[in-house]
């Protein structure tokens, strides 16, 4: 039943990684394109790690695991603010709609 | 010494940085994951973890009680758990009709410091907004799709964050 569960939440995992890179790919510009990668794919890493720890060997094995989260949730919020930040210094427009394609 | 006068103060009958003391001990155990056999080279660190944390951060000046913290966290995973399938919909559907826009909201209900920047962070994994840039108390955004309730959500994340740090919501 766990057993189950774990890879219900690795399947999760694996689909929202994998539309955080379809949104990589579609996504008109970098700052689009940042909204995916890190809304997607934390929601992808926290899945992951979640079936993970359901089947992990001990508790401390698990909650280890579980630590890997909020430290690469951070990582991630503060690297999209750095791109997103320098590429407005660069003097990178938004994408404001269709009038380009 | 300035820094250990404020120890003690706030631990009720523990001195306040047993409290911290705990808190390394338990993070060792789970990094070595529940493996005693180097506990001498983790009681060491933890020691030198403590030590750290109390230079660096000193007691009494950031007190965040227990009640607000639940409720931020439970607001965070909840909104960023809407963020992540708004923003794989989006990328999914056939066309991604997206209507970006850059935002500016005012951050001065917050002091400034860690308050302003776990705003920014947060916002970061909240549904459509983007951290752009961060000046004083102005908090450039980019938003995903501009006629989404952004800054609705927004002011509601920082009514959370304001509690967190104790100010007025």
């Amino acid at each position: 039943m766990i057993e189950l569960a774990g890879n219900l939440l690795l399947l999760i995992g694996a689909f929202f990684y994998f539309a955080g890179t379809v949104g990589l790919v579609r996504f008109p510009d970098v700052y689009t394109r940042l909204h995916a990668l890190a809304k997607a794919d934390n929601l992808g890493l926290g899945c992951v790690l979640a079936g993970l720890a359901l089947q992990a060997d001990s508790l401390a094995a698990a909650l280890k695991l579980l630590l890997i989260w909020p430290l690469a949730l951070a990582a991630s919020a503060a690297v999209s603010y750095a791109i997103a930040n320098r590429a407005q210094a660069l003097g990178v427009r938004p994408w404001q709609g269709e009038e380009r394609s | 010494m300035e820094q250990t006068r404020g120890a003690g103060q706030d631990g009720g009958w523990f001195p306040y940085w047993t409290r911290r003391f705990v808190v390394f001990a338990v993070l060792w155990w789970v990094l070595a994951e529940g493996r005693f056999d180097a506990w001498w080279l983790g009681l060491v660190g933890v020691a030198l973890a403590t030590w750290g944390s109390m230079r660096l951060l000193p007691a009494g000046r950031h007190g965040v009680s227990l009640a607000p913290t639940l409720r931020f966290l439970a607001f965070f995973v909840w909104n960023s758990l809407r963020g992540g399938v708004q923003v794989a919909a989006m990328a999914l559907r056939p066309r991604p009709d997206l209507a970006p826009a850059l935002i500016e909201i005012d951050l001065s209900h917050l002091p400034p410091g860690t308050a302003r920047v776990l705003m920014l962070n947060t916002l970061g994994l909240m549904p459509g907004t983007l951290g752009v840039r961060l000046e004083e108390s102005r908090l450039r955004l980019h938003v995903l799709d501009a006629r989404l309730p952004v800054v609705a959500e927004a002011r509601e994340l920082e009514a959370h964050i304001a509690r967190l740090f104790g100010g007025r919501p």
